[in-house]
């Protein structure tokens, strides 16, 4: 480690993998109640158990951005971070309010939560994925401008570099999307469409930025390629990620009551959102495959690789499989949006924070550069379990949908929701046991953290 | 050999190896067809007088894509008519077969291309003809 400050982000990093936990339990309790309805009723409602599923993805992707942006930073800037106080105050802050919103989400009925926490003075409750009560959204507003502060004040007195610009930039972004879920009109049409504002320009947008700059800066460490070599692929994925995701929002407009020219718009740029993916993973097997040297740390050059093909597979292809407005007017909000969202986020975003994690969370405990070898074998033991059951996850969900499409939608005689939920429950089982070994290989991943430790560190070969 | 710090610059026939994978992919994703034929004239014109790895790429992207249109059309073809054209699960096999074979059929191209851009050897995994003793 080059700064002490960039210790900051070790806090970030453990509450991230903890709160990963809860949501892969939650994940299964879902799993299970798709084909035993009454699991766990009335104490966890199914709608309550996606809501703490959904929300705890967001929250530690959230620890995770912030942690890597707090090790990046100083490293990129050559210098201290302007206030490793304010990062710890924040952690604090945001930590509460996390636990906090998550157990209201628990302990009372959603409308009651709405009414304690004052939701009617300013509504922003109700919408998947924002159900947040106000009070926390306020809060992570001051959370995110305390860390942009911070970081950003890191930035302005240090070197500036192609990597920490798009990291700010993806960062900024991201909180400037995100003051859309205060917005909340009566009109359905036009909530929609600026709740999208948030969530696709999230994930296909601003957070594709933050992603690139996390891979960017591993694979400079990892791989020595130069820096102008890394820039110049780093400035085309964005580019390609920001042209092809902003109006590739429109694929979420078709059929929602928006003007008809969403069909085309949404259609050509979203079947474009492929390509950046693409690129990434050209990029990543490009620097590895013109590395300068060999580094010890194994295990975050597989979770870099992986990370990028992953993406490719969920975000690009399994993207594109139901982006086209013909295709979607059959398959919108099936099992096969569930096997895009389910591989997309593992492989975008999980995986790069888990990347970076790998990466700097040895040095962090005091390493040199990378864990025991011992450590290492089962940090990789945990990367194919986790990924290779979340590509059966996919799979599974995936023939699910084309199933429930094609007897519920596209057959001369349509059958009813539940009749057919009934007809896919084979699936859902065979998700949950790929969703069980999931939890096995995270389970892993966290025992390579106290595996090995007094054994001597990896050296390159 | 363990990488060095030098860079030893473009490899003899690296351009003619990106080109070739990259046709292969292209073939893949953007013309069908199209592509394979350029891909094969370059395979034709170049496979006796081009430097070993342009050679290598050449071979390989060409059996690649030969595999790719055998497992992608006329597996498909097959599942479609065994299965039947009305039946759900026809299409829930061979969609689900065609997305994963094609995704994989790509990604090994994108290691392929990798490969060729930093001017090494690559041979696609079960799919590609051995290379030659020493790569």
């Amino acid at each position: 480690m080059q700064y002490q400050s960039q210790a900051v982000a070790k806090p970030y990093f453990i509450a991230a993998i903890v709160l990963f936990v809860g949501q892969i339990l939650f994940g299964l309790i879902l799993g299970l109640q798709y084909v035993v309805g009454d699991f766990l009723f009335p104490e966890i409602p199914f709608n309550v158990a996606r809501m703490v599923h959904t929300n705890l993805l967001i929250v530690w992707l959230l620890f995770g951005f912030m942690g890597a942006a707090y090790y990046m930073i100083p490293e990129e800037s050559e210098t201290e971070l302007h206030s490793p106080k304010l990062a710890l105050l924040l952690f604090w802050v945001f930590l509460a309010a996390g636990v906090l919103t998550i157990v209201g989400y628990l302990a009372v009925p959603y409308a009651t939560l709405a009414k304690i926490t004052g939701n009617e003075l300013l509504p922003t409750m109700g919408r998947e994925f924002l159900e947040q009560p106000t009070i926390t959204k306020i809060g992570i507003v001051i959370v995110a401008l305390g860390f942009l502060y911070n970081v950003g004040m890191t930035v302005l007195k240090g070197r500036k570099t192609t990597v920490s610009v798009v990291l700010m930039i993806g960062l900024v972004g991201l909180a400037v999307f995100f003051l859309f879920s205060f917005y909340n009109p009566e009109n359905l049409v036009k909530d929609k469409f600026y709740w999208w504002w948030v969530v696709h320009l999230w994930v296909e947008g601003v957070w594709e930025l933050i992603m690139a700059s996390i891979l960017a800066f591993v694979l400079i460490k990892i791989t020595g390629v130069d820096r102008e070599v890394v820039d110049k692929w780093l400035y085309v994925i964005i580019a390609l990620a920001l042209i092809t995701g902003i109006i590739g929002t429109g694929h979420h407009y078709y059929y929602i009551g928006t003007p008809t020219y969403w069909l085309w718009w949404g259609s050509i740029f979203s079947a474009l959102e492929p390509i950046p993916f693409f690129m990434m993973t050209v990029f990543a097997f490009n620097m590895v495959n013109k590395r300068r040297r060999n580094h010890p740390n194994k295990a975050a050059t597989l979770w870099a690789l992986g990370t990028a093909v992953m993406a490719f597979l969920g975000a690009g292809v399994w993207g594109f499989l139901h982006t086209l407005a013909p295709v979607n007017f059959y398959t919108h909000g099936s099992q096969i949006t569930a096997a895009h969202g389910h591989m997309a986020f593992y492989g975008a975003y999980v995986m790069i924070v888990l990347t970076m994690i790998s990466y700097a969370m040895p040095l962090m405990r005091g390493r040199a550069a990378a864990n025991s070898n011992k450590s290492q074998v089962v940090e990789m033991w945990s990367f194919w379990l986790m990924t290779v059951s979340m590509v059966f996850i996919t799979l599974f969900l995936t023939g699910a949908g084309i199933l429930q499409v094609w007897l519920q939608r596209y057959s001369e005689n349509p059958q009813p929701f539940m009749v057919v939920q009934e007809k896919i429950a084979l699936f859902y089982w065979m998700r949950e046991v790929a969703g069980v070994i999931f939890l096995i290989g995270l389970l892993l991943y966290i025992a390579s953290f106290f595996v090995g430790r007094n054994e001597p560190e990896a050296v390159a070969k | 050999m363990p990488p060095s710090d030098a860079d030893p610059g473009p490899q003899e026939g690296q351009g003619l190896a990106v080109a070739a994978e990259t046709l292969y992919l292209v073939n893949l994703l953007l013309v069908p067809g199209v592509a394979f034929v350029i891909l094969l004239v370059l395979y034709l014109r170049h496979r006796g007088s081009a430097p070993a790895l342009a050679r290598s790429h050449l071979q390989q992207t060409l059996a690649a894509s030969l595999w790719a249109g055998l497992l992608l059309i006329l597996v498909n073809g097959l599942i479609l008519w065994l299965g039947g054209y009305d039946q759900a699960a026809t299409w829930m096999v061979l969609l689900l077969y065609f997305v994963s074979c094609h995704a994989a059929l790509v990604l090994l191209g994108v290691v392929g291309l990798a490969r060729a851009m930093a001017g090494k050897p690559y041979r696609y995994p079960l799919i590609g003809p051995r290379l030659p003793a020493g790569n």
